[in-house]
């Protein structure tokens, strides 16, 4: 009855690679070298890949159980880079000459904003209440104010249900909860890749989920299309595809706005996908995290709970979290909202796993209720900031004469390094991402995100200036060989750090109405 | 979809013990009986049928979900041959085990829905394992002959249930089968926190003495955590932190253990992980553990929510050791665990093909109270070392032994533990300090690969920050919790439990009298006629329909019936109340059983 793993078949799932876990531990290496040295046996890698990362994994620990040597595993690929930039982090006082993380998805812009918000009396209260167990789904008055928020920043054309709210401690319990619930043992879900790599141990550690790649071209095919764009064709392939393996796919991943391209799906494209899902049944987890992080008005970004009428309600489950749209990934405040009772219910009895403070979801329903302060003070301002990171960035990005994809939404950019990269091989993006670890700037590669091609590389933006200005230094002293770097960069090293900040903010004036896509190649 | 509502009205009404209820009527007809007898192949059919028809409907499209009906229909009809021609005792004698002829796969499923059945009743008022009870034990009357097709429908019923849930075509097996187990208590919890009860708004509502809760001292644990030094806020505890959890706070809880388990040696805050809640930290620790299918040895009764922690994420199985009441040569007090007993479930466990990768032990133990002696505690930790078993011990109570005269000793004070690499010690402070709405829980482990492995968890499980800082700030708090809330929390403790054990003394009812936890473990065997695990939830319901929870022994997979555990660590007047009803309850139970002694004579 029970599925008793043999490691050789089904043991977790696809590669985790360093950005398997959060994008912070993503930066780093061990896991990669063997991730790369088994790239060959893959079928057809242009257009689909099938996670199964115990290819290049033995155990041999006494105490552990199979499973548990190879989520230990995942443990130390993580624990490598993060070692690595925690051993040297970067401090504008304490250690100037230390790392800078450009590498994790964090909104570092607005805690000034959030911790004076956060201080305020009504968010510390504290009543008996709060310190018992709580209904496992979530208190209800956290709920209903889920449920509201969501109504009105989703856009819904009806107002959403409290009944239909999970709420546990970060989007990753989430995509957990959902696969376990979801899929049998070595089952899979579809994902365009690049995506966020993380994704891949959420749904592996209790789950045994595995993911399978829809893979995405950085090549324009047609006028009305973009690099990387998806489209149901290639669903379709990759799923026949995982099909003809004898994989069993039980449901498609969609992150919009996207990570890492910072790309958003069209309502018409969107509908598509849900299609694709419901001619074939499958579920589709839409993971909008970023949806409030879409800075650029023009981009007109639309949650899938806005959709008039969603093709299979049944099979369409929506997340999203504080982390990035309020910038406190440290929280671990994630919901699920769901239409699908059996699948509500199911997620719930997970949720003594995956609870939060009593405490903290009083606080995060404040917050969520607070409309005023979202919509005058923090969302603009927010907005504002991103904005300035992200004309910064790309100028610094343009004055290289890199190409990148950005569309005014996330915290990141996609860039595309292939011209440094001679042979154009993912040793060499490796090679690469460790120059810039050496010279004391973290990124992520493109690899970490199952990119197929080698040679692209997240950079993220939303950091305050002064770092931001150091980072992008560093990353330029890579690019044009210089080597001799690791300390404050000369430009910065005679100035107070106050003029840099002025430094940085006059050079992204110069840089105005970015966000645009430039064409790749 | 219709299978989400059906099974939960279904079941509420057979909760409801409603006298006219067909299944609980004593004058049900001599016919019902004989079909219920005769049900294991044909007859149970129609519940089923008419269950999947309804649920069905029109979905006839779905071949595929109806051949997998099909084979799960037969397999049904099989489990149903097996329970009823199975003696009264589940938990057979190994021989008799043996003997069953049931294939690995009708075994599998029929401890599936055992497990399930089981485990359900942790409010007591979710599915209960029927045990049809064929034995000689019975008085062969009329009325039995009733409760026997009551069980049987019962049976039927649960499985057909069972069955309802296997519809759902949203979610995979394993999915239904953690749904299945949420329905079973879900309606409950919500009937519960739709009623509960409440000192000036409510209270005619339930009192609660079913979960581990202290509330106690509510007041001091709010007003600490409402001085201003909880409510710093910086940067870092917004943000991604250690996955271990955030330096500061493991740094804290390795010195609070050096000092509250009397460490000989300062503890590593390395060697420290945390996640929310120690049922995170028991299902992640399962999972690096032990394989899908593996086991745990358990001593038995014991807290079953582990079951859940165990089974739901990581499907490990427990084994339990089965403890007796009665002293015998090798105990020294009820329920005690002995080194033999540990080694007969091993070898039980082991005959059954069973995988065993560990122990687990529950010090202060919970439900007995029980403090198990630094002898005993090095005898069970060798024993483990013996068989390279891991020992996983959860010491949630360990501050909460208000008796004096109790000594404690943690695994963590131990001189030299027989196996460091392979002892995992659990910690919270939900039952300790009162807050398990905090959910937080800490693993100590010496063993390094055990703590990466675990650390792994760390997003999946993990705790806000700003959780974390309150915590550290709380523990960090020598002075207020050794002056202030230890003592206080105490001599509260002493006082309900004095209050509780004095009525129960007066009631004559036979209870563990032990000084540490927030329960007393009590015998009410006295009450059931006959004495079975079915009369046990009858009285349970009797404590619900007058607005009373307590935990029923099955939930503890005691062995024998009659057990009950009563949370004492609630207010005085909630207490008092409770205890009127709790006497209410027996009265009218005693009522009851003499008018049935009275008629059962006259039957004969």
């Amino acid at each position: 009855m029970f599925a008793l793993p043999e490691k050789e078949s089904r043991a977790p799932s696809t590669c985790p690679g360093p950005a398997s876990t959060q994008d912070l531990d993503s930066n780093c290496g061990d896991g990669l070298e063997r991730e790369c040295s088994r790239k060959p046996d893959q079928k057809l890698p242009e257009l689909y890949g099938v996670g199964d990362p115990t290819a290049g994994f033995s155990s041999n620990s006494s105490h552990l159980s199979s499973r548990g040597g190879i989520i230990k595993w995942f443990w130390d690929s993580a624990e490598a880079g993060y070692r690595t930039y925690h051993m040297d982090e970067y401090d504008e006082d304490k250690n100037p000459s230390g790392i800078i993380n450009l590498g994790t998805s964090e909104n570092k812009l607005c805690f000034d904003l959030l911790s004076k918000r956060l201080s305020q009396s009504d968010m510390l209260r504290v009543e008996p209440a709060l310190l018992q167990y709580p209904d496992w789904r979530g208190h209800l008055f956290l709920r209903e104010e889920v449920a509201r928020f969501l109504s009105f920043y989703c856009k819904s054309p009806a107002p959403l249900q409290a009944e239909n709210v999970v709420v546990l401690n970060g989007c990753a319990s989430v995509f957990s909860a959902l696969a376990t619930v979801l899929c049998e043992v070595g089952e899979a879900f579809l994902i365009p890749a690049p995506y966020y790599g993380a994704i891949t141990q959420h749904v592996c550690l209790y789950g045994n989920v595995r993911l399978v790649s829809v893979y995405l071209d950085s090549e324009v095919t047609g006028p009305d299309t973009r690099p990387f764009q998806l489209t149901v064709e290639k669903l379709e392939m990759a799923l026949q595809g995982a099909n003809s393996q004898g994989i069993k796919v039980k449901g498609l991943i969609l992150i919009n706005p996207q990570n890492p391209l910072g790309d958003i799906y069209s309502p018409a494209e969107l509908q598509n996908f849900l299609e694709f899902a419901k001619r074939h049944e499958l579920h589709v987890m839409v993971d909008e995290v970023y949806m409030l992080s879409v800075f650029e008005e023009s981009v007109g970004y639309r949650s899938v709970l806005s959709l008039e009428r969603l093709p299979d309600p049944q099979r369409t489950h929506v997340m999203w979290a504080t982390s990035k749209d309020f910038g406190m990934s440290g929280l671990r405040f994630g919901t699920l909202y769901t239409e699908n009772r059996d699948v509500a219910t199911a997620v719930a009895s997970l949720c003594r796993y995956h609870g939060l403070s009593g405490l903290v979801q009083h606080q995060m329903a404040q917050l969520l209720r607070d409309r005023d302060w979202i919509n005058q003070v923090y969302l603009p301002e927010n907005h504002a900031r991103l904005k300035a990171a992200h004309t910064y960035v790309a100028g610094e990005l343009r004055a290289l004469g890199i190409p990148f994809l950005s569309r005014g939404a996330g915290f990141f950019i996609w860039a595309d390094l292939r011209k440094y990269l001679p042979e154009g091989s993912f040793e060499e993006e490796r090679r690469l991402w460790r120059r810039f670890l050496d010279h004391k700037v973290l990124v992520s590669f493109g690899k970490a995100f199952e990119c197929k091609e080698p040679g692209w590389f997240r950079l993220v933006f939303s950091d305050k200036a002064h770092r931001l200005c150091l980072g992008m230094q560093r990353v330029r002293q890579v690019l044009e060989g210089k080597s001799q770097v690791a300390e404050d960069p000369p430009a910065c090293q005679t100035q107070e750090p106050r003029d840099r900040h002025r430094n940085c903010a006059l050079r992204s004036q110069d840089n105005p109405s970015l966000g645009e896509d430039l064409p790749v190649k | 979809m219709a299978g989400y509502k059906g099974p939960g009205l279904r079941r509420e009404a057979h909760l409801c013990c409603d006298p006219t209820h067909p299944s609980l009527s004593s004058s049900q007809p001599v016919e019902a009986k004989t079909k219920a007898q005769g049900m294991s192949h044909q007859s149970d059919v129609l519940p089923c049928d008419q269950l999947r028809d309804q649920v069905i409907g029109n979905q006839s499209s779905h071949t595929q979900l109806m051949e997998t009906l099909l084979h799960l229909r037969q397999t049904v009809d099989d489990c149903i041959t097996q329970l009823t021609t199975r003696p009264p005792q589940l938990d057979l004698p190994l021989e008799e085990q043996r003997h069953n002829q049931a294939t690995g796969e009708q075994e599998a499923f029929l401890r599936r829905v055992v497990n399930l059945l089981q485990s359900g009743a942790m409010w007591g008022l979710g599915l209960q394992a029927p045990r049809p009870t064929l034995g000689p034990r019975d008085d062969a009357g009329g009325g039995q002959q009733a409760q026997l097709s009551r069980q049987l429908d019962q049976l039927v019923h649960q499985l057909s249930h069972l069955e309802v849930a296997f519809v759902s075509h949203d979610l995979s097996n394993r999915g239904i089968d953690i749904s299945a187990f949420e329905r079973s208590k879900f309606q409950d919890f919500k009937t519960y926190q739709g009623d509960k009860y409440h000192e000036d708004k409510n209270t005619m509502g339930f009192i609660n003495l079913g979960v581990s809760e202290n509330k106690l001292c509510t007041d001091l644990m709010t007003e600490r955590l409402s001085r201003s030094d909880m409510n710093h806020l910086e940067d870092a505890l917004l943000q991604y932190s250690d996955q271990r959890g955030q330096p500061f706070l493991r740094e804290e809880v390795a010195r609070f253990l050096t000092y509250y388990c009397k460490s000989p040696a300062r503890l590593d805050p390395e060697n420290v992980v945390v996640l929310s809640g120690c049922c995170s930290v028991f299902s992640a620790l399962a999972t690096v553990l032990c394989d899908p299918g593996e086991a745990l040895l358990t001593p038995t009764p014991f807290f079953g929510g582990l079951v859940m922690g165990s089974y739901l994420y990581s499907k490990v199985e427990l084994m339990p050791v089965h403890l007796d009441s009665e002293i015998t040569d090798g105990s020294a007090r009820p329920f005690q665990l002995t080194v033999d007993k540990l080694e007969q479930a091993l070898l039980e466990a082991t005959l059954k093909g069973k995988k065993v990768r560990g122990l687990l032990l529950i010090n202060p133990q919970n439900p007995l109270g029980d403090v198990y002696s630094r002898d005993s505690l090095e005898e069970y930790l060798e024993f483990a070392k013996r068989y390279n078993l891991h020992v996983i011990i959860d010491e949630l109570y360990m501050l909460s032994v208000f008796d004096d005269s109790v000594t404690f000793r943690s695994v963590l004070s131990m001189e030299s533990l027989p196996d460091p690499n392979r002892t995992h010690m659990i910690w919270g402070t939900s039952k300790d300090f009162g807050i398990s709405g905090f959910r937080f829980g800490a693993l100590y482990t010496h063993n390094k690969e055990v703590a990466s492995a675990v650390s792994s968890f760390g997003f999946l499980n993990g705790i806000s920050g700003i959780t974390q800082y309150k915590l550290c700030r709380l523990l960090q708090d020598r002075e207020w919790i050794d002056k202030v809330y230890l003592p206080t929390n105490h001599s509260r403790l002493k006082a309900a439990h004095r209050y509780i054990t004095n009525k129960l003394k007066a009631l004559k009812i036979p209870f563990l009298n032990r000084g540490s936890g927030l329960y007393v473990w009590m015998n009410l065997k006295e009450y059931l006629q006959p004495c079975t695990f079915e009369e046990e939830l009858l009285l349970h319901h009797r404590f619900l329909g007058n607005k009373l929870i307590l935990s029923p022994g099955k939930t503890y997979m005691c062995k024998e019936p009659g057990w009950f555990r009563l949370i004492f660590s609630d207010k005085p007047l909630p207490l008092k109340l409770a205890m009127h009803r709790f006497y209410e309850v027996l009265a009218e139970q005693k009522r009851d059983l003499r008018v049935k002694q009275l008629e059962d004579p006259q039957k004969e």
